[in-house]
């Protein structure tokens, strides 16, 4: 029953820090068609920023500073590097992204170091929020999940009540009819870009304080954020939250639990059989809990590439 | 045509005269740049050829260093006779093998879904690799020892080196040959249009199978290579960093062309090798590189080449000779400023510097470009200011001098009509 809990409480707060990462990369490429590799070296940068920043001044400030300036680095990348290959299609794109992750995590390692540099929560938000089963669970791990529930609702209000949600939609969905309309529609892919710039930035800089912050925690949040968005559907703010909650529920069930193949196989009467065979079958599903992800996106990408809630393609 | 045939041969006569000359870390050197352009032009024909692009070959070069490494460890028990010569021969067999199961799959899907059906299944492979003790030797991965074969005993560094050398050169040459094959011009009509492939009766999703396994195999053959090679493998030859960097080598050096990928793949790993020793920011270089070539030369090192040689008759260029100087001397500048700006933090920012800083409480002077800087004296300031800020200045100016040359000479050149519908169509890619 603890382990039950704990597990699900966990879970949930790992997938909604998924989602704040993955909402933007969701965003810009429904809007852009852009796979944006150099999505996850967002997070990283808002968490490297506001390291320096609550250094300098304080922490509150490092949260709100730190993803202004990783929007004004994602819009100067739209500005002048993606639109600048734009005609040459969407796989330069991609693969100028990609090249943008290397220079990043070199620049990272260049100015702070290749190691984890201690970038802390303040005091005051250490505490105990309540107890479960005899231990103390943290605030800080719920007040990510707040930062990431309120962001979900700021977007989706804005997306959905507001004029400004009406432009980007249309812009999205008929970019042509929307700049037949007098719409600046570049001016629009510029602001989505940074604003899931952004976002990313912030998840990093309210996540860095809790999970350590080094110069691979972009390549390793990376692929993650790839898989939920890919398992989400391309495009959908609402495809990315389930399948973000989903993984990180996933994931911190896995760690915990040691069932394998074989021992499904002993419910039918083969587990000696299974336990022969050695190799996978046996292997237990706290070691292989970051192959799962994989198997997962690629049997959505198989069977529906649209993703649980992306629109037929 | 002539003249690339003499090229080639006599490039291959210096990798085979040179090598007995040099050290065995240029040796060593040599070996990944071959394994290394071998790999990128196996690659190349999926994605240039193919106009596939994966994001996961790491996979089919991992699974021919494995099978070899496991195959060695059989001849090196006495469990089965294999020559030594002809290990990647079974790398190539199970590479195809799995090429062809995983090309079924990813195949079903184009674009960005085709690329991320086959960074999910290298990723697969890479997180599942360390806890596969059997198959993979976990963590620390596998070993074996290269046997004697065929009067060779593969002690030293240039045996494997001459090995490595025929085994690349005849892959890159079935490759090439590939390429003039009617099934190599389909493979190209399949980028181009693969819709109108359908509509002329053939099979395109049997096609695409076909050229991804045929790919997986030469990456196999890689793969193999560098077992033999290392004489070791572990998972991290599924790691995104390999499938990441036949993806530079390749269009570093112009994915459009054939020889583009190798020129990519030698050219920066002989950078590699050399840089690395001086700097640990030898990837940001080479992560620059990248971004430039893709920002202003999307055909790759390769791509300039090509259309050099093409307009070679109708370019003035007499007149291009001053503007080409003034570009390479601007680009000098501007690197040279780069290198310095990132050499220096390098070295301030380092670990050491600190605990130096906070034993004598002085900021003492550093080298680089074999000279001394003093970290606050204005100079060390502004120089790479003096340097960047002309060089720019003079690159833009030097940049939209040739263009006007090049647009210029088009403008005149009527003849060569067909030229233009070419450039457009690649230009699509």
């Amino acid at each position: 029953m603890e382990f039950l809990i704990v597990s699900t409480l966990n879970g949930v707060i790992y997938g909604m820090l998924l989602f704040m990462v993955s909402a933007g990369l969701t965003l810009i490429f429904g809007m852009m068609g852009v796979l944006n590799f150099a999505h996850a070296s967002f997070y990283m940068l808002g968490a490297y920023f506001a390291y320096t920043l609550s250094g300098l001044f304080n922490f509150w400030v490092g949260l709100i500073v730190a993803p202004l300036l990783v929007a004004i680095i994602g819009m100067f990348i739209e500005r002048y590097m993606l639109r600048r290959v734009h005609a040459h299609g969407h796989a330069h794109e991609l693969l100028l992204t990609f090249g943008l992750v290397f220079i990043f995590e070199e620049l990272i390692k260049l100015f702070y170091g290749d190691f984890p540099v201690n970038y802390q929560r303040p005091d005051y938000l250490n505490f105990a929020i309540f107890n479960l089963f005899g231990t103390d669970y943290p605030f800080y791990r719920v007040f990510i999940g707040l930062v990431a529930l309120l962001m979900f609702i700021v977007l989706f209000v804005l997306l959905t009540r507001t004029r400004v949600g009406m432009v980007v939609r249309a812009a999205e969905r008929l970019p042509d009819t929307a700049r037949a309309l007098g719409h600046n529609v570049p001016m629009v892919f510029l602001g989505v870009f940074g604003a899931g710039a952004a976002l990313a930035g912030l998840s990093g800089a309210v996540a860095g304080a809790f999970f350590p912050t080094n110069p691979n925690m972009a390549l390793e949040l990376g692929v993650i954020v790839f898989v939920v968005v890919v398992v989400g559907g391309l495009g959908s703010l609402a495809g990315s939250l389930i399948a973000s909650l989903l993984i990180g529920v996933f994931s911190s069930f896995a760690v915990g639990l040691d069932w394998s193949l074989a021992s499904l196989f002993s419910l039918i009467g083969l587990g000696d059989w299974a336990n022969s065979l050695g190799g996978l079958v046996t292997m237990p599903l706290s070691s292989i809990s970051a192959t799962v992800p994989f198997l997962l996106m690629l049997i959505v990408l198989l069977v529906r590439p649209a993703g649980l809630m992306g629109s037929k393609n | 045509m002539r003249y690339a045939l003499i090229a080639i041969l006599a490039l291959l006569a210096l990798l085979i005269i040179a090598p007995p000359l040099l050290g065995t870390g240029w040796q060593y050197a040599l070996i990944n740049a071959l394994i290394a352009a071998l790999f990128a032009a196996a690659f190349n024909l999926l994605v240039g050829q193919g106009g596939m692009l994966s994001f996961g070959h790491a996979a089919y070069f991992g699974v021919g260093a494995f099978t070899v490494i496991h195959l060695m460890q059989s001849v090196e028990y006495g469990d089965i006779p294999f020559p030594t010569v002809l290990l990647p021969l079974a790398g190539a067999a199970v590479s195809l093998l799995c090429g062809a199961l995983a090309g079924f799959f990813a195949t079903m899907r184009s674009g960005v879904y085709f690329a991320l059906v086959t960074l999910a299944l290298a990723e697969l492979l890479h997180s599942l690799a360390p806890h596969w003790d059997e198959m993979f030797g976990g963590e620390a991965g596998l070993s074996s020892m290269r046997m004697p074969s065929l009067g060779f005993t593969f002690g030293s560094t240039l045996e494997v080196y001459y090995l490595t050398l025929s085994w690349v050169v005849i892959c890159i040459g079935l490759l090439y040959a590939y390429t003039r094959t009617p099934f190599g011009r389909l493979t190209l009509a399949l980028r181009d249009n693969e819709q109108r492939i359908r509509f002329m009766g053939f099979n395109a999703h049997g096609t695409k199978i076909v050229v991804f396994a045929i790919s997986a195999m030469f990456s196999g053959v890689a793969g193999s290579l560098m077992a033999i090679s290392n004489e070791t493998a572990n998972y991290s030859v599924f790691s995104t960093q390999v499938s990441a960097l036949v993806v530079l080598h390749t269009f570093v050096g112009g994915s459009t062309i054939f020889f583009g990928p190798i020129v990519g793949a030698c050219v920066l790993s002989l950078f590699t090798f050399v840089v690395s020793g001086v700097t640990h920011s030898w990837m940001l270089y080479q992560g620059i590189i990248f971004v430039l070539v893709m920002l202003f030369a999307p055909k790759g090192i390769g791509g300039v080449i090509q259309a050099h040689i093409e307009q070679r008759h109708a370019l003035p260029w007499k007149r291009l000779a001053a503007p080409y100087a003034l570009a390479t001397l601007a680009g000098l500048m501007v690197a040279c400023a780069t290198v310095f700006v990132v050499q220096s933090l390098e070295i301030v920012l380092s670990r050491e510097y600190a605990a130096a800083v906070a034993r004598t409480g002085e900021y003492a002077p550093y080298t680089v470009f074999a000279r001394e800087w003093q970290v606050f004296h204005p100079f060390t300031w502004l120089f790479p200011v003096l340097l960047l800020v002309p060089g720019l200045y003079l690159l833009r100016r030097a940049f939209a001098r040739i263009q006007t040359l090049w647009d210029k000479d088009d403008d005149d050149d009527n003849g060569d009509i067909a030229a233009a519908p070419r450039e457009l169509m690649e230009g699509g890619h």
